[in-house]
């Protein structure tokens, strides 16, 4: 099993690889070339900063056209994590309007004005779609670690699982090839690491 | 349901690790022995998050302790918040590309304002952490070392209108005693800012945790103390605190 980890300059991977490594993932490569992301067997799309300055970076070194070819063509298994799965949906309002990826049908945007604190940062649960394979073995309302101040929402079935602050928003996303968590597995504990697990084995 | 959280806190000092007592460091021994002797990458699986500071007082070595902290990162599957000695953004960015996903800052909070807001616009609100040392309502910077002319109560207002995700806050009177947390100032405190709040400093037993964390408008527990938690205290602790229903999070 090769796994790579799609590097765009933004976001913490230690603690992916780390996590990879737990899980005995014979090969793991960071890298934004082509042949190496076609080489692999599975990709992840990390990421944490801001959705625009992202798809900058991510335009400049052609990683759109990359995992269009990668991920629609060749179907090949893809993770998006925090910034990385909301990448993968349509659009942000984050820093003005930006396109995203389009791999999925969502729009991102900020949690609206309450008294809760924004961002929405810590372990909380979530509501667990009965057809996830992301979240198999896991029971629904396990926890897992946020921390975002944008949303995933989306008016499309996209195998979503939820998690409720400020109203429900899409915790995760499943469709075909393509999955996307708006938690960070690597730092989610054992249910995290079951999660990861999952993606390599039943994607 | 936004979950609190139970934090261990680690004390680097010149390559070891450290047991506080009232500021006082006593070496404890390095990554590897913490490992050997006290299983900490099993231990880390009763944490929500970890903090690692920096406390060399002789010379600061950020390669050393970026080393540790790389170490570290890949070992645990939980948020590393590491400081200790930030002046620079370029210091910041050391402990985040080894790892760190936040940082923790003390003494620039109070000179450095111009800094801290450099460091919230480029990593976020909620990767910066003020640590607040305080003993009665005077407040120290520099490793406990310098008194500041702010009152808390008055130092605890300017942070929250820095912008910073959340502050730790160190009772210097109750650290390394294990006689348990100041509640009574934490409380005060938490009424009245928007910013979540760590308790640190005087947990001694699983008690003081599951208290700490049964407190309203108290976020995270902390403590610092490794002679008193390791072994089966974090697990115990952990335990303790979902038998009587707080609210914190569960793996499977």
């Amino acid at each position: 099993m090769k796994i790579t980890i799609v590097d765009y300059g933004m976001g913490n991977i230690k603690s992916i690889i780390g996590a990879l490594k737990y899980l005995e993932v014979e090969e793991i490569t960071v890298s934004n070339n082509l042949s190496e992301l076609m080489s692999a067997d599975k990709l992840i799309l990390p990421g944490v900063g801001s959705f625009s300055m992202a798809m900058s970076n991510i335009k400049k070194l052609n990683i759109d056209k990359y995992l269009r070819e990668t991920v629609i063509v060749d179907k090949k298994p893809i993770l998006g994590i925090c910034l990385g799965m909301q990448l993968m949906g349509d659009s942000s309002t984050e820093d003005s309007y930006s396109d995203g990826l389009g791999f999925i049908k969502g729009a991102v945007s900020k949690f609206s004005e309450s008294s809760l604190k924004i961002p929405h940062m810590g372990f909380n649960q979530v509501n667990i779609n009965n057809n996830s394979k992301l979240f198999k073995g896991l029971n629904n309302l396990s926890d897992f670690y946020f921390v975002h101040s944008f949303r995933m929402a989306s008016d499309t079935n996209i195998n979503q699982s939820t998690c409720t602050y400020n109203g429900e928003f899409i915790a995760s996303y499943e469709q075909d090839n393509i999955a996307g968590v708006q938690f960070h597995p690597e730092l989610s504990q054992t249910n995290g690491l079951k999660l990861l697990s999952n993606f390599i084995t039943s994607f | 349901m936004l979950r609190k959280r139970l934090i261990f806190t680690l004390i680097y000092n010149d390559g070891f690790f450290t047991q506080s007592r009232n500021f006082r460091l006593q070496k404890v021994g390095d990554l590897s022995w913490l490992e050997k002797n006290y299983g900490f990458k099993d231990l880390a699986f009763s944490l929500d998050e970890l903090v690692i500071l920096d406390a060399s007082r002789e010379s600061k070595d950020i390669v050393g302790f970026a080393d540790t902290l790389s170490k570290l990162a890949e070992d645990v599957f939980i948020p590393i918040c590491a400081g200790g000695g930030v002046r620079c953004m370029e210091d910041a960015e050391v402990l985040f590309e080894n790892g760190a996903d936040k940082i923790i800052l003390n003494t620039i909070i109070y000179e450095n304002k111009d800094l801290v807001t450099r460091l919230i616009k480029k990593y976020g609100s909620q990767s910066i952490v003020a640590s607040v040392d305080y003993k009665k309502n005077d407040v120290f910077i520099k490793d406990g070392t310098q008194i500041i002319d702010m009152k808390l109560h008055d130092y605890m207002d300017y942070i929250d209108s820095l912008g910073v995700g959340e502050v730790y806050l160190n009772a210097m009177e109750n650290d390394g005693t294990g006689f348990g947390y100041d509640l009574e100032t934490a409380k005060k405190i938490a009424k009245n800012i928007s910013m979540p709040l760590i308790v640190a400093g005087g947990a001694g037993n699983e008690k003081h945790l599951i208290k700490g964390l049964m407190t309203d408008h108290i976020d995270a527990v902390a403590t610092a103390n490794l002679f008193n938690f390791i072994g089966n205290g974090l697990p115990d602790a952990r335990r303790g605190i979902i038998f009587n229903n707080g609210n914190i999070a569960q793996w499977q």
